[in-house]
């Protein structure tokens, strides 16, 4: 094998350029690679491994205490290979001092008397279990000190249920998320329990959601059983932040390996190609077909892994911030790394692509008969080449033009796969101009709807801190007269039972300025609402229970009942507790001070601190904040998408750099000939850039629409996993102008690969070309 | 001198299309024969070589090398013959620009499984044979056109050949650089070497060569024995 070494790393060194291509296309496919298969093994392996530690059950179980009693509940155990409970449940309104309170909503509380057992068992992370009746344990995923002080959790010390106020003593962590507190079994047994949870592990198959349910079903016949839920529910959640980057690294992924499988053919089949004479002399040698075939794919094989090597690196520490996000606050910690399987898929992949791709041009040196190869030299076969160069000398078009364009016909199979590489280029310029608009058209409408600031009664405190002497009007009123504000906008939120379903919704009464601060721009459906029967719903709500524009819901107001229509579905609601409808302002007497909201849009160019400080000096009782942060997922996701392209992009650009730098080296003597008849440097140059110039603009008009196309696609799949309906026009980011700059994008990737090998061959010297053949 | 016969062609044709390049040619050459192939460009001189070397198969016919059928062999088995039996040395050199001059050398031993070492110390005794020692880390593009031939016949004579095939060895190369070589060819002869040298320059068949064969289209038109001057 010394030999074939030898030679092929003479060939490396021949061929620099190429060499650096091949590495740089494998270290970019790599990278993407890795960051998406981390996040695709991150969207289960983290949370399987919490579930496994803490014997996570299969299904949380609630049943009806009317029907069943908790001895027949602890034998029933059919089908069953590990089990806790039955615990008594109860779903309560709770508050706590100060504002954070009213925010809770109902909390389902299980009285449990001890955190481990047979399943789910939790992690006391924090403080302790509850010891006797009068404490509570919250559950919460861990966080780091800093992140704890943060929460709206981290103020809380005491709770009030059904009117008890109970002692906060701990925190605990059930990944299953089987209840929200715990409360000790005397104390649960005072509020009288309206179900009785059973955690159950399953010993058959519980691969689906069904299976789960076939397997509850088994364990109690009867009508019993209220609701459950299967641990699928909770592991779709974890993997819903990684489910949005995926469609689009996916993308990109995709990508990325057509473009290095392209060049890695276009650099093999070029090496082959201007290197028959070199085939020719290690043939006759005593180089055997397959040694030959051995020189070429270790001359690509060899960069290749370098840049996978450290791809995988990159991707690695890429990965880091993405999964970090994907995990920040599910509770899974450790679970982070970059997995091994990950690492070593990154490190054999590419390099097995690029192995595959080099094999068929490569295939042609071993075919190449030695004879044929030591004296045909490299010659492009003429025919199609010199009919339209003859088309083309006939035009009156400067020689230099008219001879560059007709090039590309001298080797269309290069061409081809030169205008490939182009094409992926402005396809990933495109689908990342398109997601760069669309997201950020959706948050400038998520930022338009939240308002700069928002604002609420009274201030958070381990005592209650201080209240405001205002009352609703006034606040309305005090915002609106400080400088800088331009929108106000005021709700009050209640929860509402509705007659005939299970649990209740909230509902936001508004006034002021709320329709016009994003929320009626950002309908999807129907129209905003026009009167005081007319309601509008989030997407999130319609799509939870099932209703459509148009439905009515009758609510139970102020001990009466009110029968509304849905006429409009919004992306979202406000702030706050999620699945909300808005509905017209009314005067709702002794309503709870916590529950008004406010938000302030400022004016053009108001600072938001300075706006915040004059509301806090005004009113210390209120408690302010800064509401404009353009989301993260946003800006990651625009980031990277940025940075792929951009790197795509340039990758295509060395594509062209390639292909100029082959048919260079294959030319040296035209362009010798050319030069000594007197063609200047500067014609050269003009000549061999337009030979691509031509072929950008092709791919550029042929790589838009594919593009689009990716973008169409990705768009709704990233939307889904975010579990968010995006309205249409947010699609809608084309216009000619951007167009025309794609086309655009396409002639600048090509003219800048192919600058540099075109500057060197009008340099080339005459002298040496004629020497050296 | 013994009079083992190294190559047999026996009624070789090759075709190329509708053309033969060479037509019916039979041959011996027996060892430490030097045979100089004489002929009008385009007669079929480098075809009659690359059928001896094995770089290309006969349409019919038998071609035998140092005992073996090449016209039977594969590709893969013509490449292991032509390692370890044939030297071949080129009008335009072939000599791979991108290894130094000792390295290119080498690199024919390294082929037959020697280490990068061993191959190196028996290509530095071909150097110094040679005359070419202080050339040795030079890169073909700065070795002038004799220099650049004496290190393809020193890659040539690294697995110590059987055969030693010159295709117009001083075809582009000027007369003293070609003298040069010429004496080179007759050095080595004079050692055992058997030597094929194609050739249009009657100069160099009438100094090297004991026979000469003369191709006109494809056949051969006549054999004589030389003295050599
Ligand atoms: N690979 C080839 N394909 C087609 N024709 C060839 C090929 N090689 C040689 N020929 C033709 O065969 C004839 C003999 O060529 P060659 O042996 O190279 O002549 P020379 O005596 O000049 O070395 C010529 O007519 C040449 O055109
Ligand atoms: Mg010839």
């Amino acid at each position: 094998m010394s030999a074939v070494w030898a030679a092929a790393r003479a060939a490396i060194r021949r061929r620099r350029l190429q060499t650096f291509v091949i590495a740089l296309v494998a270290l970019l496919c790599t990278a993407t690679a890795v960051v998406s298969l981390a996040l695709l093994d991150a969207t289960s392996a983290p949370f399987d491994r919490a579930f496994e530690q803490q014997q996570g059950p299969h299904a949380v179980a609630f049943y009806d205490p009317a029907k069943v009693t908790p001895e027949q509940l602890a034998g029933a155990r059919n089908g069953v290979a590990a089990g806790a409970g039955p615990f008594g449940q109860t779903v309560a309104e709770t508050r706590a001092a100060g504002p954070v309170g009213s925010m809770l909503g109902p909390l389902a509380i299980v009285g449990r008397a001890d955190p481990a057992g047979e399943v789910d068992r939790l992690d006391v992370w924090r403080g302790r279990w509850p010891a006797a009746p009068g404490e509570i344990t919250l559950n919460a995923p861990p966080e780091d000190d800093a992140g704890f002080a943060r929460g709206p959790m981290g103020h809380l010390s005491t709770l009030t249920v059904n009117g008890t106020t109970l002692t906060v003593v701990g925190w605990a962590y059930s990944v299953s998320h089987s209840a929200d507190a715990w409360v000790t079994p005397e104390q649960m047994t005072a509020w009288r329990p309206s179900g009785l949870q059973m955690l159950y592990r399953f010993a058959g198959d519980v691969s689906t959601r069904d299976a789960v349910e076939e397997r509850l079903a088994g364990v109690l016949p009867g009508g019993a059983l209220l609701a459950a839920q299967p641990y699928q529910v909770v592991k779709e959640e974890a993997a819903e932040t990684a489910g949005v980057y995926l469609p689009f690294l996916g993308a990109f992924g995709v990508l990325g390996l057509l473009v290095a499988v392209i060049i890695v053919g276009n650099v093999v089949s070029g090496a082959v190609v201007s290197g028959f004479r070199h085939i020719g002399v290690l043939k006759s040698l005593g180089f055997t077909p397959r040694q030959v075939v051995g020189v070429y794919l270790t001359m690509v094989i060899v960069p290749a892994t370098a840049g996978a090597i450290l791809g995988t690196g990159l991707g690695a520490v890429g990965a880091q911030p993405l999964l970090a996000d994907t995990f920040r606050g599910l509770g899974y910690g450790q679970g982070t790394g970059v997995e091994l399987r990950v690492w070593a898929a990154g490190l054999l992949g590419v390099p097995a692509l690029v192995l595959v791709a080099a094999l068929l041009p490569a295939s042609r040196a071993h075919r190449l008969s030695a004879a044929e190869a030591i004296s045909a030299g490299s010659a492009p076969r003429p025919g199609r080449a010199l009919r339209v160069q003859r088309l083309l000398g006939g035009t009156r078009l400067p020689r230099s033009i008219s001879l560059g364009l007709g090039l590309p016909f001298a080797r269309p199979g290069r061409t081809a796969l030169t205008m490939a590489s182009l094409l992926i280029g402005v396809t990933t310029v495109t689908l990342a101009t398109g997601l760069a608009g669309t997201l950020i058209e959706t948050s400038r409408l998520d930022a338009a709807a939240g308002g700069d600031v928002g604002v609420r009664p009274g201030v958070a405190g381990p005592a209650g801190g201080p209240t405001t002497e205002r009352g609703d009007r006034e606040i309305e009123a005090l915002l609106r007269g400080l400088p800088g504000a331009a929108k106000v906008g005021a709700s009050a939120g209640l929860t509402v039972p509705v007659v005939g379903q299970s649990s209740p919704v909230q509902v936001n009464f508004i006034r002021g300025d709320v329709a016009a601060m994003g929320y009626q721009a950002q309908l999807l459906e129907g129209r905003w609402l026009a009167g005081p029967d007319e309601v509008v719903a989030s997407a999130e709500l319609i799509n939870k229970r099932g209703l459509a524009v148009g439905d009515t819901m009758v609510l139970q107001l102020e001990g009466g009942r009110t029968t509304v229509t849905i006429v409009g579905e919004t992306m979202q609601s406000l702030p706050g507790p999620g699945d909300g409808l808005f509905a017209a302002w009314r005067d709702l007497p002794g309503l709870d001070p916590f529950a008004f909201y406010y938000q302030v849009e400022l004016a053009e160019g108001a600072d938001v601190q300075a706006f915040t400080a004059a509301v806090r000096a005004a009113d210390p009782g209120l408690t302010v904040w800064d509401n404009t942060d353009v989301t993260d997922l946003t800006i990651v996701i625009t980031g990277i998408s940025t940075v792929l392209a951009l790197l795509l992009a340039a990758v295509a650009a060395l594509g062209v750099l390639n292909t100029v730098a082959l048919n260079v080296q294959d030319r040296r003597r035209d362009l010798g000939m050319l030069k000594s008849i007197g063609m200047t440097p500067r014609q050269v140059l003009t000549m061999l850039v337009t030979s691509m110039a031509a072929l950008g603009v092709a791919g550029g008009l042929l790589g838009i629409p594919f593009g689009m196309a990716a973008h169409r696609l990705v768009i709704p799949l990233a939307a889904d996993a975010a579990k968010v309906t995006l309205p249409d026009y947010v699609m809608r980011v084309w216009d000619p102008a951007t167009l025309a700059l794609l086309v655009v994008s396409g002639v600048l990737i090509a003219v800048l690969g192919a600058l540099l090998p075109a500057r060197s061959a009008a340099r080339l010297s005459i002298a040496r070309v004629l020497h050296n053949e | 001198m013994t009079t083992e016969t190294v190559v047999r062609l026996d009624r070789v044709r090759k075709e190329y299309g509708e053309t033969a390049a060479l037509d019916g040619v039979s041959l011996t050459i027996r060892r430490g024969e030097a045979v100089a192939v004489m002929g009008p460009s385009g007669c079929g001189k480098s075809t009659l070589l690359n059928m001896i070397a094995g770089l290309d198969r006969p349409t019919s016919g038998e071609v035998t090398v140092h005992g073996e059928r090449l016209d039977a062999m594969n590709e893969t088995r013509l490449a292991l013959f032509r390692r370890h039996h044939l030297g071949m040395i080129f009008q335009f050199f072939n000599l791979l620009d991108d290894l130094s001059a000792l390295d290119n050398v080498a690199l024919a031993a390294q082929l037959t499984g020697s280490s990068a070492a061993t191959a190196r110390r028996r290509a530095l005794e071909l150097f110094d044979e040679l005359g070419i020692t202080d050339r040795r880390d030079v890169y073909p593009a700065a070795l002038s056109g004799g220099e650049r031939q004496r290190v393809a016949v020193a890659r040539a004579l690294m697995n110590r050949p059987a055969l030693l095939l010159a295709d117009e060895p001083t075809g582009a190369l000027d007369s003293r650089a070609g003298e040069q070589v010429m004496d080179l060819l007759i050095d080595l002869n004079q050692i055992g070497q058997t030597l094929l040298i194609v050739t249009h320059d009657a100069r160099l068949a009438h100094r090297c060569a004991s026979r000469l064969v003369e191709l006109a289209d494809g056949r051969i038109a006549a054999e004589s024995a030389l003295d050599r001057v």
